[in-house]
């Protein structure tokens, strides 16, 4: 007989979710874990974008997890000159105010923390941690796979192993599961860590990222496109500082990385908001680096290699699922958690844990709108092409259409499947966004973080007329969802269909509307500045108990 | 902590992650690429092979093992607990 259920190999962002939802059906559930700590061997950006809150683990989105700061969009600096300073600005993907920053396009954050905040929850339901342990191989009966060896020497068996290693896939390889990936699709970000105090960060981002994209004789994006430009996240008092580049470029040439160098020196004394303004108030905290999987997702080949075994299953980074666009991975990590612990949770409660049972998970990644979108979507890798014409208007077009509005001509479809998806399979979960976004921000204003509602002394606000009525508004929303469940669901399942023309009336739309939205965002600031400051003051002095989720949700 | 700590900022090393990472002298053409991606310096080319200079600075990227096409690279994580850490990544 197996000594565990389920084996989770791997406590970085997916990891911890798959085992949560294992212990919780009762599965005896063990996570390893490499590092001494969880998360000290996991480097990131990082933001992770909205979608991987709302459509992702409901402990995540309903409880409290540690974040530096909300992100209320990209500002993208094309720099034509860096000499002369002839940079253009695309600064259009941005939450208008005054719904911005409460309102928020995602959430940075540090991995160490993060991942152990969701370790944490993953033991608190019954998971057992193992660090400094190396899952080293699988075990096999039969040809199938059933355990691991750790670095230890010990053999631990599992009726399931979900593997949630991150993209070298050192075990998925070693179990001849998938092959490594080609040099071409790994790109190494070269990260530097600045401390910045929270007052500067504050005025000179706000929450706004700064990317940055150029030709490659500007030296502030890698040579032609294969990678990112520099990339800058504000955290609460410290900025992140990344720039990426493929171990391969065209005509099979691996780049020297020691150019990195010549880059950061380049971009910190000649790119002018970051020498004059940024420059004098920081502080280098650390350099480090780690490669991710970008452009697996474009890749056939790569995209068809297998994501299970007998007895085991890929998520993650390590099932390849890392955005091809935005450059998050954290999202699909989620998601394919998710899947991958009720496909084993199905497989083990059906005695069947043979591949011919675990495909129904490729089958749900496959039809996943969220993960397709993002593993397919090729504005970041087509730079390449613009920058080896110096093709400006096509360099605007992608700039635009990935890290600016444009992108809402691709993501507008699976975004509202997934709002229907979701409302139709429980339509409570409309309070519950609406109540996360104030909490996360009230939590980051005040570093309130892994609480559990009802569990240790809540610090209290206060209860203004306003708040009073944001809560009865939320019980009554709590009330009508609950009563009307049945046809609310049925309403959103008969709208997922008409998801479909989303896309298309976006691209109709956008490049007609986006002027005059632009105009009116202008227009309108000396109302809607005041305005968002008002909201950050109404959430910020709440009583966060109006912002819970109610029992029975969350932590 | 080792001594890399000065050159590499903020970083943290626990003493005994050993060799993890090998090359096989016999299939290394000493394309040198290892070297190029190596942003710890790890690997030096002496003899017509590459070789691991010193792993102290390694933060187990597996950059080298991604591009060595040839297989010469084995490339394994230093046993639990080992290795560099970071709290800012
Ligand atoms: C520089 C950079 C910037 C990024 N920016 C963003 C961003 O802005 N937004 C975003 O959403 N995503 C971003 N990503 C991607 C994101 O970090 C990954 O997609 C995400 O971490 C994947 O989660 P995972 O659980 O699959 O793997 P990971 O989070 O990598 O976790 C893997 C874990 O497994 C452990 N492990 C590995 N092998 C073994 C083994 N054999 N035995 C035991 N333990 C093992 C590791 O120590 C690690 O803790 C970025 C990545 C990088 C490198």
């Amino acid at each position: 007989m197996s000594e565990y259920d389920v084996i989770v190999v791997g406590a970085g962002f997916g990891g911890p979710v798959a085992a949560k939802k294992c212990a919780e059906a009762g599965l005896r559930t063990v996570m390893l874990e490499r590092g001494e700590r969880v998360g000290q061997k996991v480097i990131s950006g990082l933001t992770i974008p909205f979608y991987g809150f709302i459509f992702g683990p409901a402990f995540i989105r309903d409880g409290n997890p540690p974040i530096e700061r909300p992100a209320d969009g990209i500002i993208n600096y094309i720099v034509k000159d860096i000499e002369t300073g002839d940079i253009e600005i695309d600064d259009t993907l941005k939450i208008p105010k005054p719904l911005s920053p409460v309102l928020a396009f995602g959430y940075n954050a540090y991995c160490q923390p993060f991942c152990e905040w969701e370790a944490d929850r993953a033991v608190e339901s019954g998971v057992e941690l193992r660090t400094s342990t190396v899952a080293v191989d699988v075990l096999r009966e039969d040809g199938a796979v059933a355990g691991v060896v750790t670095d230890g020497g010990e053999r631990l068996g599992a009726k399931v192993v979900i593997d949630a290693e991150g993209c070298q896939g050192l075990l998925a390889i070693k179990a001849g599961v998938r092959k490594k990936y080609p040099p071409d699709v790994i790109s190494l970000a070269d990260c530097y860590d600045y401390e910045m105090s929270k007052a500067d960060v504050d005025r000179i981002f706000g929450h706004t990222l700064r990317f940055c994209w150029g030709w490659d004789e500007q030296k502030v994006a890698p040579p032609l496109g294969y990678g990112n430009g520099l990339m800058v996240w504000p955290y609460r008092q410290s900025l992140h500082f990344i720039q990426d580049q493929c171990l391969k470029t065209g005509s099979g040439k691996v780049p020297s990385l020691k150019d990195f160098d010549d880059y950061h020196r380049n971009i910190t004394s000649g790119l002018p908001w970051w020498s004059e303004e940024v420059a004098p108030h920081i502080r280098l905290r650390t350099r480090i680096w780690d490669g991710f999987e970008i452009f697996v997702g474009l890749d056939d080949e790569l995209r068809g290699m297998p994501n299970h075994a007998d007895g085991m299953i890929l998520i993650g980074d390590a099932a390849g699922l890392e955005s091809t666009e935005l450059c998050d991975g954290v999202p699909a990590a989620w998601f394919s958690a998710e899947i991958a612990a009720d496909v084993a949770i199905d497989a083990i409660r059906a005695g069947d844990t043979t591949a011919s049972f675990l495909k129904r998970y490729d089958e749900r990644i496959k039809a996943h709108p969220i993960i397709q979108w993002s593993i397919s979507t090729t504005n970041r890798h087509d730079l390449r092409y613009a920058q080896e014409n110096h093709d400006i208007d096509m360099l605007r077009k992608l700039v635009h259409d990935g890290w600016g509005l444009g992108g809402f001509a691709s993501i507008t479809t699976p975004l509202l499947r997934m709002i229907f998806d979701s409302i139709s399979e429980d339509p409570s979960i409309l309070s519950s966004w609406i109540r996360m976004f104030p909490r996360y921000y009230y939590n980051w204003a005040h570093e309130r973080y892994g609480d559990a509602p009802g569990g240790r002394e809540r610090p209290r606000g206060v209860q203004t007329l306003g708040h009073r009525a944001f809560a009865a508004f939320m019980r009554s929303m709590d009330r009508f969802l609950q009563r009307f469940s049945s046809p609310v669901a049925k309403a959103a399942a008969f709208m997922t269909p008409a998801t479909s023309a989303a896309n298309p009336v976006m691209r109709f739309l956008l490049p007609r509307v986006e002027p005059f939205y632009l105009a009116a965002l202008k227009l309108l600031e000396p109302v809607t500045d005041p305005l968002s400051r008002k909201l950050v003051s109404f959430v910020t002095r709440a009583d966060p108990a109006i912002f819970d989720s109610p029992p029975g949700r969350g932590e | 902590m080792g001594s890399q700590a000065d050159r590499f900022p903020g970083i943290e090393w626990v003493e005994g992650a050993g060799d993890f990472i090998k090359i096989d002298t016999e299939l290394c053409d000493a394309c040198a690429r290892c070297l190029k991606v190596c942003l710890a310096d790890c690997f030096e080319i002496s003899e017509k092979k590459a070789r691991v200079r010193s792993l102290a600075g390694c933060l187990e990227c597996a950059s080298c093992w991604f591009v060595c096409e040839r297989g010469a690279i084995d490339f394994n994580w230093p046993p639990g607990g080992k290795g560099y850490k970071s709290l800012w990544g």
